[in-house]
């Protein structure tokens, strides 16, 4: 079923057609709200939810842009408002020096795995971790994260700048990355 | 959105490549809770189960609480019990207010004069019925009913001249009891009356009363002829009672006249030999007369309310019923001789060996079905009945969604009809490529329904086998046409490996057949009934005429509730 036929489907509410949208984009949704979530459960309450918000407001999504990537704005901006709900992520937030992660020192196969990478990402502490995703996975500028998360954009990047460093390390101690003679090298590094 | 040099730094390359690479499947709970809040069907046939089971609660307790009498309809709807007629006002009854009455029927003489110039020997004539036998407005109806009747109707009449039965109040026990139509006719009796009237009646000449008595009775007739034309529910059991009761104390009575008569003779000879002048022999007269007229009245209800009644309409013959049946549903799928390339025009997709029910995974859902039928008793154990019911069937089917390769795998099938281009991603088969080598890439298992709404006139019978009137247990079948109004469910392809919707290839006219055996209870007027039934399908749900190799008829079980009222 061709993109367009699913869109007008699910204009109609047909059943068919919206289980076929979800089947197409739930896997890579669902990864989304993994990496904001705090375990799996919750991914899949964020997912149900943002996948009920993508059908009820179909008729808003004008072909302007990718249709993945709009349903993917809609998943994302479900993930904040659940996380906005969670003190602890509010308070993380204002944190400038988050503590330090433990780390195990694990070896690693050669080939780096998608999943370990996500994993690693789930280690950050969440106000880390969101900004992380936002900024360096899912594109948002620092002024659209300090809109999202009611912060200054001062903070955002700071908590960025942060989060990579973090995550730089966490990647290294789990030997999934070499540390860079270069930067050019990172790739190299872990082809 | 991003800052221009976001992909400078390679780091964020990598973990957004790596990240994006991922993917997570989610549980079939997600989707079901997506699909629950898009679609209000569920929440529809919650509701008009619920609204179904309310309105029969509704319906059924309202007959029970507060059953439809005929007579008591009937009279609220006529106002035969007027105030006037009923009236506790000593002022217009002319008697002075006497609490012990208060259980008392008073039946007025008729007195052709008016309210105001009634005779004084007029209020002596009351009859006062102490405990009457028959309820206030039971008497009044078979009173006003019997008439229209031929012969000497009872003087009856108001106290204010109004032609009516006049009842100082209503009394606490409405219902006949055996018995007490003696204690008024002992207390009617010549002697009692003649103490009651010694004082008076020596003011006054006997041919004045006996005028009065003849006013009285000519006013009455005039009365019933107005009263004609009213309609008595003879076959109401209330009134059968009542009518009963009448007879067997009209049968005792009959033998007690000889003997007050005999004591009015006595009476009135004793009277004669006692007092001597003109006025004691009047007053003797006068008692007759009214003691007469007393038992006219009585005779009257005897003969004509309780024999003389019009012969009642057959009854019992045609009731209405409710009936609601949550159902599981099933199918039987057979078939499956795939059409030759040839015959369809275009390529097919392999014949699969073996039954075809061995390559689904296929589960009963629920369903409902209410309707009403019309019931005509023809014996008394055999009962057959026609009407309108509504079908909402189901059944569950597991499957698998895929993406990637399998889609354009898919999308080359054609239609079992030929005429279609199949465009699902739903299989009926885990899609692993051992299986089925066009397949690969991930797939999710998916839960399908086919609904089915229809609308079925049931024709057949009931057939009591055992039991009485009130506890029955009987067996039914019938044979149900019906109409499929939708056309949207999955239908399986022709090499049983995809689901896909094909409109044209469903039968829209059908024919069912129903068996079903259940106990029944009669409660008042309303006879309950539940017990098991099953309902196939006795043609494809697919057209014959189709190419299409697979049949699929449906079947249900379920729990049948149902009640039943008389029809009027």
């Amino acid at each position: 079923m061709t993109e367009e036929a699913i869109l007008q489907g699910c204009l109609k509410n047909l059943a068919t057609a919206q289980r076929e949208l979800y089947n197409r984009y739930s896997p890579k949704m669902l990864a989304v709200c993994y990496r904001f979530a705090h375990n799996r459960e919750d991914a899949e309450d964020m997912l149900q939810e943002g996948f009920i918000k993508v059908f009820s407001q179909m008729h808003t999504f004008q072909n302007k842009g990718a249709f993945e990537g709009w349903i993917r704005r809609i998943i994302v901006h479900t993930c904040i408002n659940n996380l906005k709900k969670n003190k602890r992520f509010n308070e993380s937030l204002d944190i400038v020096h988050a503590h330090g992660v433990q780390v195990r020192e694990e070896s690693v196969p050669s080939i780096v795995q998608a999943k370990q990478i996500v994993e690693c990402i789930r280690i950050l502490p969440i106000g880390y971790r969101t900004v992380l995703n936002l900024y360096a996975i899912e594109g948002y500028s620092h002024k659209e994260i300090a809109d999202m998360l009611d912060i200054e954009e001062s903070t955002s990047r700071s908590q960025y700048t942060r989060a990579k460093q973090m995550l730089e390390d966490i990647l290294i101690k789990k030997k999934i990355l070499s540390k860079p003679r270069e930067k050019s090298e990172w790739l190299l590094a872990i082809r | 959105m991003k800052e221009s040099n976001f992909y400078s730094d390679e780091f964020e390359q990598l973990i957004r490549e790596k990240t994006e690479q991922y993917k997570l499947y989610p549980s079939e709970n997600v989707w079901k809770g997506v699909h629950n809040s898009l679609h209000t069907k569920r929440k529809w046939f919650i509701g008009s189960m619920a609204f179904l089971v309310t309105g029969i609660l509704f319906f059924s307790g309202k007959e029970l609480l507060a059953p439809s009498h005929p007579l008591s309809r009937k009279l609220a709807a006529a106002g035969t019990v007027s105030t006037d007629s009923f009236s506790n006002d000593p002022a217009r009854s002319g008697q002075p207010e006497d609490n012990s009455h208060a259980n008392f029927v008073r039946l007025h003489p008729v007195n052709s004069a008016s309210a105001s110039g009634r005779h004084p020997y007029a209020a002596d004539f009351a009859i006062t019925i102490s405990h009457p036998v028959v309820s206030q407005p039971d008497l009044s109806e078979l009173l006003s009913h019997a008439v229209q009747l031929p012969g000497e109707a009872p003087s009856l009449i108001g106290s204010n001249g109004t032609p009516a039965v006049a009842m100082d109040k209503a009394p606490e026990n409405p219902h006949p009891e055996p018995g007490l139509l003696d204690s008024w006719l002992v207390r009617n009796a010549p002697e009692n009356q003649a103490a009651h009237r010694t004082a008076d009646a020596s003011r006054n000449n006997a041919e004045t009363l006996r005028e009065t008595t003849e006013n009285t009775r000519e006013t009455a007739e005039a009365v019933g002829s107005k009263e004609a034309g009213r309609d008595l529910d003879a076959d109401d059991p209330y009134l059968r009672g009542v009518i009963d009761n009448l007879s067997a104390r009209g049968t005792q009575r009959i033998h007690t006249d000889g003997e007050i008569a005999r004591n009015a003779s006595t009476h009135q000879g004793s009277v004669a030999g006692k007092i001597k002048d003109a006025e004691g022999a009047a007053k003797a007269a006068v008692d007759v007369i009214g003691e007469k007229s007393d038992l006219s009245s009585a005779n009257w209800l005897h003969d004509y309310a309780v024999y003389s009644l019009p012969p009642s309409p057959s009854r019992g013959r045609l009731f209405l019923q409710l009936i609601l049946a949550p159902t599981a549903n099933y199918r039987n799928l057979s078939g499956g001789m795939v059409a030759s390339s040839k015959q369809l025009g275009g390529p097919v997709a392999s014949v699969r060996p073996g039954d075809v029910q061995s390559w689904v995974d296929r589960a009963p859902a629920l369903g409902f079905e209410f309707g009403a039928n019309v019931l005509y008793r023809v014996t008394r154990n055999l009962t057959i009945k026609g009407g309108l019911q509504f079908d909402y069937s189901r059944y569950r089917m597991l499957a698998y969604t895929s993406s990637g390769q399998q889609q354009q795998q898919t999308a080359n099938y054609r239609s079992p009809l030929g005429n279609t281009i199949f465009m699902d991603s739903i299989n009926a088969q885990p899609p692993t490529p051992s299986q089925n080598p066009n397949i690969s890439g991930n797939s999710v298992q998916a839960t399908l329904y086919n609904d089915y709404y229809q609308l079925s006139a049931p024709l057949g019978f009931d057939l009591r086998v055992l039991g009485n009137e009130r506890l029955q247990f009987n067996i039914g079948a019938t044979l149900q046409p019906s109409y499929l109004l939708n056309t949207d469910s999955y239908v399986l392809s022709s090499d049983y490996t995809s689901y896909t919707k094909e409109p044209t290839a469903f039968r829209r006219w059908n024919l069912s057949a129903g068996v079903e055996a259940f106990l029944s209870y009669q409660t008042g007027p309303i006879r309950w009934q539940v017990g098991p039934e099953f309902r196939y399908q006795i043609f494809s749900t697919y057209l014959s005429s189709s190419p299409y190799p697979i049949s699929e008829n449906l079947k249900g079980y379920g729990i049948k509730i149902g009640i039943t009222k008389p029809l009027p």
